[in-house]
């Protein structure tokens, strides 16, 4: 076990993940359920603004994953929000895909998968924690307009286009809006 | 090192989720072969993790929706840890020629050539994998070591991924795992080198309309043999 020095807000979350994993504990996954649901509903709601339906339902959707995925959580590879911001996104996806107009037979559960999670690698804790880290302080000072597309594209689930038709902000902008953002955040490095 | 990567932009839209699921699918098959784009999605998650942590939330009561849940939950089949999937994957790689990438293999269960695959000319074969009305088009291409490529503009986004062998056209060489993304303005004339067969993942975001020579000629076959219809 790591030392308490390491010791993040969420470290009773992970422990209550593990508890699923090892033991099926139902208490464990009622915490999950009381920090977790909130945010993903809210997540959802930017997207869909007063879809509760789809927000409850998606919402289970991912408590459910959570309890079924539980063993293939890895803390050295990702933050526990990191690894529900993905179940909650996948979730997004999937009933919007079922439920819109455009349905498609593409089935996202084949198209993210975390690749990196099988090649066992000691510093990719300290790595994950530094890029988590560095994340983090370049986000609290990135200007007002960067972070605004950052959430466009985030939470709303809008495309750079779609962001820009909403900002009334030509293409070229958004672009080099996340552009900056990602350079600040070391996010992008130019090849 | 690969040379072709997909944006910045397309990546963070990957990550976020808004990216049409035809685009994703030729950033995942490329993330197979591109730790350099894998890591970059990762931080992408984690900003996307920080955005989801500190969405505002309303306040209200979850009562209801816990007893639902908790319900649901009881009904549920219980969990294999392996699933039939993986296990399939692993077999497939045993025999085949060449690996089939992870996310095609929802199109492809065992080998490229299970697929019905027609032949537009002796060294040019296409198999289309996922065809949606007014949507996009996503298929596979084979062409014979050393031939060229039916030269060919589009008329929305061309998206093409390499998955085995390699080609080139006026702005470069492409190799296994380059993403490569042309808009409607660019006009190519790509030749496959000549030591191996060349098969790409093709997305094409076919408008409503089909203007182009290509897409009208081959239009009423491709829909003969489109994998959902009897």
């Amino acid at each position: 076990m790591e030392r308490a020095t390491q010791t993040q807000p969420n470290d009773h979350l992970v422990e209550d993940m593990l508890a699923i994993a090892q033991r099926r504990d139902q208490l464990a996954l009622t915490r999950l359920f009381d920090h977790y649901v909130p945010k993903v509903r809210a997540f959802c709601l930017a997207a869909q603004p007063g879809s509760n339906i789809m927000a409850d339902d998606i919402a289970q959707e991912v408590m459910i994953r959570i309890w079924n995925k539980a063993h293939t959580y890895k803390p050295e590879a990702a933050s526990l929000n990191t690894w529900v911001f993905t179940l909650a996104r996948n979730a997004r996806i999937d009933y919007l895909r079922k439920n819109s107009r455009h349905q498609s037979s593409i089935d996202p559960e084949y198209l993210w998968r975390n690749v990196v999670d099988e090649n066992a690698d000691p510093f990719k804790d300290a790595q994950q924690k530094r890029d988590q880290e560095r994340i983090q302080q370049g986000l609290d000072k990135l200007p007002p307009d960067q972070k605004q597309v950052l959430s466009k594209v985030y939470l709303e689930g809008k495309t750079h286009k779609e962001a820009a038709a909403e900002l009334s902000l030509p293409l070229g902008t958004i672009k080099s809006r996340v552009r900056l953002a990602m350079h600040k955040l070391t996010i992008y490095i130019k090849r | 090192m690969l040379n072709h990567h997909p944006s910045i932009e397309m990546l963070t839209d990957y990550a976020a989720g808004s990216l049409a699921l035809s685009h994703s699918l030729c950033i995942a098959a490329h993330l197979e072969h591109c730790p350099e784009c894998q890591q970059q999605v990762q931080k992408l998650e984690i900003l996307g993790a920080h955005f989801f942590d500190q969405v505002p939330q309303e306040s209200s009561r979850l009562d209801k929706l816990k007893d639902t849940f908790f319900e649901r939950l009881e009904k549920q089949p219980t969990i294999q840890k392996n699933t039939p999937l993986a296990d399939h994957a692993e077999n497939s790689t045993l025999w085949d020629k060449y690996k089939v990438p992870y996310s095609l293999r929802q199109f492809i269960t065992k080998s490229y050539d299970e697929l019905t695959w027609m032949r537009l000319s002796p060294s040019f074969k296409i198999a289309i994998l996922h065809n949606e009305e007014g949507g996009p088009q996503v298929s596979l291409t084979r062409v014979k070591a050393g031939a060229h490529m039916p030269t060919h503009t589009h008329t929305g986004d061309e998206i093409t991924l390499v998955l085995e062998g390699a080609f080139s056209d006026e702005q470069g060489v492409y190799r296994r795992g380059d993403f490569i993304n042309r808009d409607a303005s660019h006009k190519h004339k790509p030749i496959v080198t000549k030591d191996a067969e060349c098969i790409c993942l093709t997305v094409l975001d076919a408008p409503i309309e089909f203007t182009g020579w290509f897409a009208r000629l081959f239009n009423p076959i491709l829909r003969r043999y489109h994998p959902h219809s009897p």
